[in-house]
């Protein structure tokens, strides 16, 4: 059968009756309007997590363990990096270094003061690994490239410029005052440390503070924020090394230079060398070669579970439980329960399908019959009535998509309206992809055929003498 | 005008049927329709097949037609042998060689009259489309008087309009074969009368073959063949008269 007459005869058929024809589809239109808002709003809390948590990283860190009362734990060093990148299901692995005591931080912030403890949630890591991350973009490349650098490597250093630390809330003498500051206690003229925040800190501050003390949001776009209010001068805080339990103290200047989703979640990250030098100084030199952690690219995730078992196995080490994994899962379990219950909706539509079209192969018996005595083999008449099927299906599709596109824009609007901002609240809830909506259309025809394809069959095996004697 | 199985000539038949039987219903309530019925139509021959209510007639008419299956015997029709003919085969021939007019027009009310009339072509593989069929349409609705009403629905139609249409649609294509059941059973007379002739130049002019299933004498008075039947089988020429005209109420024909 060509498509032209086949079109024309199962679009007549599809609109011969309207009202019918939405009351059967009633059932495709909710479950593909479920189904498509379930995998939209899905797909839109995993992109957030996946932004918070990055997925494509492991985390290698040291059990801790005590034997008669005697530290044994297994330490992350030069050589344990080594031994991992040599690995060949390994890209990179980049250590991490904790600061190994404790410290503060005390700054202001568009006149608000900031007093922080930092301690163990300050850390370092080698400045390539955030200047290197692909989900920067360019302008914020090119700004943290020229500013999160070791500043005390001697080749960048150069000589250094001797000056006089200035009295409080004056400006030093130094050559670069927007970059630089006097050290109190080298008494020469150094680069304040470049300090970066985890997105997730970003978030804190411009949910909570920002809203509290009335200082302005920073935006994502942190370079074009910065350079529009002109650099460095308001982001820089004193960081007070030591006191405490050390016996000693030092203040350095520091500075924040960026957003960066390699960054300590919670907390703050300098390049590795400053940690590696402040914690040979205060704590000794094993506290200056000891990593925290050692962050591990793996070429493909599933090769997590062998790095893993070679790691337990080989180096006695483990990796750490990343909250992004465990959240992925629920996210994905959830993904799976809402689309079985979209499922069951389409089920129940689709036998709701198959009893309308029972119904409606019965009372065209005649109809069906004519075509069969006028020519149509059995094949022709069983595409008409799937035919009609699919095309109730697409419609119910169609307005599905519609249905889910709506709810979308409801429950922003109410999220919107009636929830406080908390950190990483979106603006939507959900992420619509092209392939959900022909999917969501797709899957809608192809419910309507499962429902359409016994009576279809029921009709192609009616003898026509039969369906053409009887009223 | 005589009573026999055997068509006249030696040319290839256009109906070939031997010791056909039929029955519907299972176990007690098992009814035999047809017991052995043998029927031969050459080309060009115009058949009338009459018999009371329940005589078989209209169930013969259908498996000749392809539209329901025979129990045993053979049926062949432009010799196709429906035994071992797939549903397929026999579609296409229906679609292509044979035309149908029913008692009840069945004229689908979805379809505008020429839609209606131009159906077959729907069904038919690579055959002229669009225009070609719309033109052949309005052509075998002129030749049976109904070209100014090709737009409307059969339900703006009386019962002799719906029946000028019916047979358009059956004339669509140009079968060689016309198998009507009851054409006259719901058309006035003076309609009937019309129709009659015009299934008489049909054949006479065009040569067409015509198997009718009828009540009516006028028809089997133009036949040039009358087949008799009662209970299930063709009766000899005597038993004619009374078995064709026995029953003079026209009912629609019962099956069991």
């Amino acid at each position: 059968m060509r498509a032209g007459p086949w079109l024309r005869i199962v679009g007549r058929n599809a609109l011969r009756n309207r009202a019918r024809a939405l009351t059967s589809v009633f059932g495709i239109v909710v479950g593909i309007g479920f189904f498509v808002l379930f995998l939209a709003s899905t797909e839109k809390i995993g992109a957030v997590l996946a932004k918070v948590f990055p997925l494509d990283e492991v985390e290698v860190v040291a059990p801790q363990a005590t034997l008669l009362g005697a530290d044994v734990s297994k330490r992350l060093d030069a050589h344990t990096v080594e031994l991992i990148a040599a690995r060949p299901e390994v890209v990179r692995a980049v250590p991490r270094m904790s600061l190994a005591f404790p410290a503060t931080g005390d700054g202001n912030f568009e006149g608000q003061a900031l007093s922080l403890k930092i301690d163990g949630s300050a850390d370092g890591v080698d400045p390539a690994h955030v200047v290197g991350d692909p989900s920067l973009s360019p302008a914020d490349r090119d700004y943290l490239d020229g500013l999160f650098q070791d500043w005390l490597d001697p080749a960048r250093r150069g000589t250094p410029v001797a000056c006089v630390p200035p009295p409080p809330g004056q400006r030093s003498s130094c050559p670069k005052p927007d970059r630089q500051y006097c050290d109190a206690t080298t008494r020469t003229c150094e680069h304040r440390v470049p300090v970066v925040l985890s997105p997730a800190m970003l978030q804190l501050y411009n949910t909570q503070f920002a809203k509290a003390n009335g200082t302005p949001l920073v935006d994502a776009d942190f370079a074009k924020f910065m350079l529009a209010r002109g650099g460095l001068e308001r982001m820089r805080f004193t960081l007070q090394l030591g006191g405490g339990s050390t016996g000693r103290s030092r203040a350095v200047e520091a500075v924040l230079v960026g957003i960066s989703a390699k960054a300590k979640p919670i907390g703050m990250t300098v390049p590795i060398q400053y940690i590696e030098r402040w914690n040979r100084e205060f704590v000794g030199d094993d506290a200056g070669k000891t990593f925290s952690s050692i962050v591990v690219t793996l070429a493909a995730r599933d090769q997590v579970a062998v790095f893993s078992q070679w790691l337990r196995d080989g180096l006695d080490l483990r990796v750490e439980d990343s909250v992004g994994e465990r959240l992925a899962t629920v996210v994905l379990v959830m993904r799976v329960v809402l689309i079985l219950i979209a499922g069951v909706i389409l089920l129940i539509s689709a036998v709701s399908i198959a009893h309308t079209f029972f119904m409606l192969v019965a009372e065209r018996r005649r109809e069906l019959g004519l075509m069969r005595a006028v020519g149509a083999t059995r094949t022709q008449v069983r595409s008409i009535v799937l035919g009609e099927a699919v095309v109730l299906g697409v419609l119910g599709g169609v307005l599905g998509v519609g249905l889910s596109l709506a709810l979308a824009a409801l429950v922003d609007g109410v999220v919107g309206a009636y929830t406080p901002n908390f950190p990483f609240k979106p603006d939507t809830w959900t992420a619509f992809k092209p392939w959900m909506i022909g999917g969501g259309i797709a899957i809608g025809a192809l419910f309507a055929m499962i429902g359409g394809y016994l009576p279809a069959r029921r009709a192609a095996r009616m003898e026509p003498a039969t369906a053409l004697s009887q009223d | 005008m005589a009573s026999r199985t055997e068509a006249p000539a030696a040319a290839p038949l256009v109906v070939r049927a031997r010791d056909v039987t039929k029955s519907y219903g299972k176990g007690p309530g098992r009814t035999q329709v047809l017991r052995g019925v043998s029927l031969d139509v050459a080309p060009g021959e115009f058949v009338a097949l009459v018999g009371q209510s329940g005589s078989g007639k209209s169930t013969l008419l259908n498996i000749i037609g392809g539209l329901d299956h025979l129990d045993a015997g053979v049926v062949e029709v432009f010799g196709l042998d429906y035994r071992k003919a797939s549903e397929t085969a026999k579609a296409t021939l229906r679609n292509q060689r044979i035309g149908f007019v029913f008692q009840a027009f069945n004229l689908l009310d979805s379809l505008t009259c020429l839609d209606n009339v131009i159906l077959p072509a729907s069904f038919r593989a690579g055959a002229a489309a669009g225009k070609a069929a719309t033109d052949q349409g309005l052509e075998m609705l002129r030749r049976v008087g109904m070209a100014d009403l090709a737009r409307r629905r059969p339900s703006e139609l009386s019962g002799g309009q719906k029946q000028r249409v019916a047979i358009a649609r059956a004339l669509f294509g140009g079968p060689e074969l016309l198998l009507c059941d009851e054409p006259t059973g719901n058309l006035d007379s003076e309609t009937g009368r019309e129709v009659i002739e015009f299934f008489r130049e049909l054949n006479q002019r065009d040569g067409v073959t015509l198997l009718i299933v009828t009540h009516e004498r006028r028809v089997s008075s133009v036949a040039g063949r009358v087949v008799a039947m009662r209970d299930g089988a063709i009766v000899e020429a005597e038993g004619v008269e009374a078995a064709a005209h026995g029953d003079e109420a026209p009912p629609a024909e019962a099956r069991a």
